[in-house]
């Protein structure tokens, strides 16, 4: 009972994160129709300029400084770059932003290296907060889904309550006929940007010193985001949070119960075969579920695209 | 009585509560030339759509040669014997003239999803696409990319994809849209020897056009028709009168 | 039915397109609205190039080189196939290539059956197999186009790979598998020891795969691929399911990858995770993007120009995927046509014989513009030289100079170069313009 209690605190923070992911992705998405593929690398920047700053001026600092600076290079590169290809269509678009992702990930090779950086929890979180049953539980886990739960507050605040809100909600569908209505609406694209891509630098910073600061984090990250999504149905928020907290649960939960495939077949009453080695299936039959965890999500994709194309609560319907 | 060409019994759409078309039963016959005007907003658009299966009908059916399209794609319906054009231009722009027409005679020549033909020589193919290019007058242009060609020229190569796969059921969205007189006539001209002897649906705004082609017009307002006679009833019914004439007939005095 | 653009609220279907400036009394220049029959010049020349090449150049580590050329090429074409005529951005290709490659090496390893096959059939199982999965796969992954297509294949591609470290059995975990191609059946006494009879292989398969490829763009199915990628609507009202038609594209392409991945097993005897991964994937993609999506040899020249970049210039520096991806961004943003695109786009000017006027102003402009490039590289290099080098070691070396990173004046001579080459070249841009315009516009002037 208690593993079942830590598990869901574990994939709780893995779920929010992803959806911090997801959600600036989403909200990029449903408003100028384009897939940033170099989502998750504004989201390895927050880490590396987190790491960086914290460096010199503390962690602290890093939370409140990196996300701003990822998010200016958000805005930078909406008017800059994505604005100039958008005219060829949305193909290219994506392209695009794969190259970017791509530049992005050599970029920071370039200056930081291969290596993992030792970006670590700030000691003023570094203990334990409590234990469930002999597993501890950190601090800064409890810390990181605080963060999360208040940026998400804060998010569903200005779009729902503020007048910024509305226009934004508004040129998610009729960008338009907000623009008629004499609201800039390049800007708002801009700034729209610009918060989504700084979302996902908070999500660096804060996840950096948990999952690892490396160069390959953008893309093992990234494409669970893009699957995330898929499955929520491209263009929902709520699909987006359904979608990240499921997937967080269902890793963190099949890493932790070691469920053999041989012990569920066994049970449907097929026996095991009694030459392993050279069983073409012998792959299948040593199964675990740990070992399967990380791919369980495109599993659910797959099934999902099968099964219900539009994702779980998909608008966007053919 | 023949089976009609088209027949519509109870049409309905709405998009959530927006109920755009109201139940519209309407019959037109084989080689009929039918026109349908309303005023802007009157669903025109929505009712081409929802017969040629662009959108999914809230209720009633539609049915071609007596046969139901429910549930059909609109490859399936096209394959039926109808065929659109569409109310902004929609050609391959980056093809050229004569492979835009090329394509639009690949499926009713029965070459389906061949890989064993090479398209150039396949000289019914050529020839085909050739006889439409010298009837839409584009012959000049054939092998200019498409989205080269003036406003007027796109149009009729439109008209002329539309008609090449032998479609009989012809449905035109606002053909002469943004056009002037003389390209209107031109296109009048056009449309009237291509549809000989099929099944013509058209909607337009162009009074000219409609009174000089149809045989019968159907006028729509707020999702119904109001009214479905030859023209000069049409143009003496005081209800169409009232709804959509009387307005444009004041304004003239 | 129909997605509408956000930006515009119109139709997909209906987005303006880029207009062209051509004269309506000289035909099209665009490949898509030129000539189409099937000129075979160029087929002869590139097969009489083909089998020159090893006699200039005869040493080992070239033919290795032209044999990935080759084996990119195909799996280019391939990918073309999706994203060029078709419309389809495939982010997971490289799996059809992989798993095409590694049923050929169960096959080689499987000896009896390999005893019996004469080698240069063995690519075709590679295809067969790639087609496969490529049937299985599409048949639920064909049911969009555009963003949501893109997605797919990213997932399906991750699955497959992250899969292959756990089937064991077909992928070989973190070993591969590997195999010997000598124990097929000799071919008219070649038993394919000698990498110069490899080469051989492999460019009869190139020429006839590039073939074959070219003749499908010829067919109806082809085709209406090119229609349902420019319209998609439009395709339908012309009788065509757009679904069914990309999914013959995409099985098509599948096959042709299969293709290449069985050359790639005959010629490295070796097929590893590495092969189906994602990182595979985004390089097809670099490549054929960078080549140029819209004429049928742009994936060709983006095959060459990458394979020399990747195994010439990773010798001189370690920042060689830092500038093929500056290289790929910058395509992208400023010329999408890629190389081939460049290259077409003086069609006109030949056609109208006045090139001649550009050979000047190029000169003019991109010689400075090449320099500054240069310098600018320099200063990159010297930075991560400074920045990562080991403590002590100083030294580097550039452009056949060596020099110690850490004093000034280096970097003073490669920013002034930098500096100036794009000065000029900036300078000079205005009169390539017109001279750009002058070469264009038909009539001799009055």
């Amino acid at each position: 009972m208690d593993l079942i209690l830590v598990n869901l605190i574990d994939g709780l923070v893995t779920g929010l994160l992803l959806f911090m992911l997801s959600a600036g992705l989403t909200l990029i998405f449903s408003m100028m129709g384009v897939l940033n593929f170099a989502h998750a690398s504004f989201y390895m920047l927050g880490a590396y300029f987190g790491y960086q700053i914290s460096i010199a001026l503390g962690f602290w600092m890093g939370l409140l400084v990196a996300p701003l600076i990822v998010g200016v290079m958000g805005a930078a590169v909406e008017r800059y770059g994505l604005r100039r290809v958008h005219q060829y269509g949305h193909v290219p678009e994506l392209i695009f932003t794969f190259g970017l992702a791509l530049l992005i990930e050599e970029l920071v090779q370039f200056i930081w290296g291969k290596n993992q950086m030792p970006y670590d929890v700030p000691d003023i979180l570094n203990f334990t907060a409590f234990a469930i049953s002999g597993n501890s539980i950190p601090a800064y886990k409890i810390f990181m889904i605080f963060i999360s739960v208040g940026i998400f507050i804060g998010l569903l605040y200005i779009l729902t309550k503020t007048r910024v809100g509305m226009i934004i909600q508004a040129a998610l569908s009729y960008p338009r006929t907000v623009e008629a209505l004499g609201h800039n609406v390049p800007l708002i694209f801009m700034g729209v940007f610009g918060v989504g891509t700084a979302l996902a630098g908070v999500a660096g910073v804060i996840a950096g010193p948990v999952l690892g600061t490396f160069p390959g984090m953008a893309f093992v990250l990234g494409s669970i985001v893009f699957v995330t999504i898929v499955i929520g149905g491209l263009g929902s928020l709520w699909g987006a949070l359904v979608a990240s907290l499921l997937i967080g649960w269902i890793t963190t939960f099949a890493k932790s119960y070691n469920i053999e495939m041989e012990n569920i077949l066994n049970a449907i009453g097929i026996a095991t075969p009694e030459n392993m080695d050279e069983n073409l299936f012998r792959d299948f039959w040593s199964l675990t579920s740990p070992q399967i965890a990380d791919i369980l999500p495109y599993i659910l994709m797959v099934l999902i695209l099968i099964f219900r194309p539009a994702g779980l609560f998909g608008k966007r319907t053919q | 009585m023949s089976t009609p060409a088209l027949e519509l019994t109870g049409l309905k759409k709405s998009f959530g509560k927006a109920e755009i078309i109201r139940g519209i039963d309407l019959s037109i016959g084989k080689a009929e030339r039918h026109a349908i005007i309303g005023p802007n907003g009157a669903g025109k658009s929505t009712l081409f759509n929802l017969i040629t299966a662009r959108f999914a009908a809230t209720e009633g059916t539609v049915k071609l040669h007596g046969e139901n399209l429910a549930g059909l794609e609109p490859f399936q319906i096209n394959r039926k014997g109808l065929s659109r054009s569409f109310q902004i231009t929609n050609i391959f722009p980056r093809m050229s003239v004569f492979e835009n027409v090329r394509c639009a005679l690949l499926w009713s020549q029965g070459y389906k999803y061949s890989f064993w033909n090479i398209v150039n020589r396949q000289r019914t193919l050529t020839e085909g696409a050739d006889a439409i290019l010298e009837q839409i007058n584009l012959s000049e242009r054939r092998n200019l990319p498409a989205g080269t060609l003036s406003y007027a020229e796109q149009r009729a190569l439109e008209i002329g994809i539309t008609i090449a796969g032998g479609a009989n059921v012809i449905m035109l969205d606002e053909p002469t849209a943004g056009m002037s007189n003389t390209e209107t006539d031109y296109i009048m001209d056009l449309i009237m020897r291509v549809t000989e002897g099929k099944t013509l649906i058209m909607v337009e705004h162009d009074m000219g056009v409609v009174f000089g082609l149809a045989d019968r017009i159907s006028v729509l307002v707020y999702g119904e028709i109001i009214a479905t006679n030859t023209p000069e009833l049409v143009r003496a019914d005081p209800k169409v009168q009232e709804a959509y004439l009387g307005a444009a007939l004041e304004a003239e005095h | 039915m129909s997605d509408t653009d956000p930006r515009t609220d119109l139709p997909e279907g209906a987005r303006p397109k880029e207009q062209l400036k051509t004269d309506p009394t000289k035909p099209a220049q665009r490949m898509g609205a030129g000539t189409m029959t099937i000129t075979l010049l160029p087929w002869i020349i590139a097969s009489i190039a083909m089998m020159v090449l090893p006699m200039i150049f005869t040493n080992n580590s070239a033919l290795t080189i032209m044999n990935q050329m080759s084996i990119t090429i195909i799996f280019a074409l391939a990918y073309n196939m999706l994203l060029g005529q078709g419309g389809m951005l495939s982010f997971g290709h490289a799996v059809y290539a992989g798993v095409g490659g590694f049923f050929c090496m169960h096959l080689m390893n499987m000896s009896d059956f390999f005893a019996m096959l004469p080698l240069p059939v063995l690519p075709l199982f590679g295809g067969l197999f790639g087609m496969g999965l490529a049937l299985i796969v599409g048949a639920f992954s064909t049911r969009s186009a555009g963003t949501v297509f893109a997605m797919i294949s990213l997932g399906v591609g991750e699955l497959i790979a992250a899969s292959s470290v756990i089937v064991v059995a077909f992928f070989g975990g973190e070993e591969g598998i590997s195999g010997d191609r000598t124990y097929a059946q000799p071919f008219f006494g070649v038993e394919f020891l000698q990498q110069q009879e490899v080469y051989y292989l492999t460019a009869a398969w190139v020429i006839i795969s590039a073939a074959l490829m070219y003749a499908w763009s010829r067919t109806p199915v082809g085709r209406m691929a090119n229609a349902v990628r420019d319209n998609p609507e439009r395709a339908e009202f012309l009788g065509y399911s757009a679904r069914w038609v990309r999914y013959y594209s995409f099985v098509a392409s599948g096959f042709f990858a299969g293709v290449s991945g069985g050359l790639f097993a005959i010629n490295y005897e070796i097929l590893t995770e590495e092969n189906l991964n994602a990182a595979s994937s985004g390089i097809i993609l670099l490549v054929t993007f960078l080549g140029g999506v819209g004429f049928f040899f742009g994936p060709i020249i983006g095959a060459v120009v990458f394979t020399l970049v990747q195994t010439v210039l990773s010798l001189e520096t370690e920042l060689w995927a830092f500038y093929a991806g500056s290289l790929f961004v910058a395509t992208v943003m400023f010329f999408p046509g890629g190389l081939a695109g460049l290259i077409m786009m003086h069609v006109p000017a030949f056609k109208l014989g006045k090139a001649k006027l550009l050979v000047m102003p190029y000169l003019k402009t991109l010689l400075p513009a090449a320099l500054g490039i240069l310098g600018l590289c320099a200063l990159v290099e010297m930075t991560f030289h400074y920045r990562h080098g080991a403590t002590g070691d100083n030294e580097m070396t550039l452009f056949w100079t060596t020099f110690d990173s850490h004093t000034l004046l280096p970097w003073i001579i490669a920013g002034a170069v930098a500096l100036i080459g794009i000065a000029i070249a900036r300078k000079t841009a205005p009169d390539l313009k017109d001279a750009w315009n002058e070469a264009n516009t038909a009539g001799g002037g009055s």
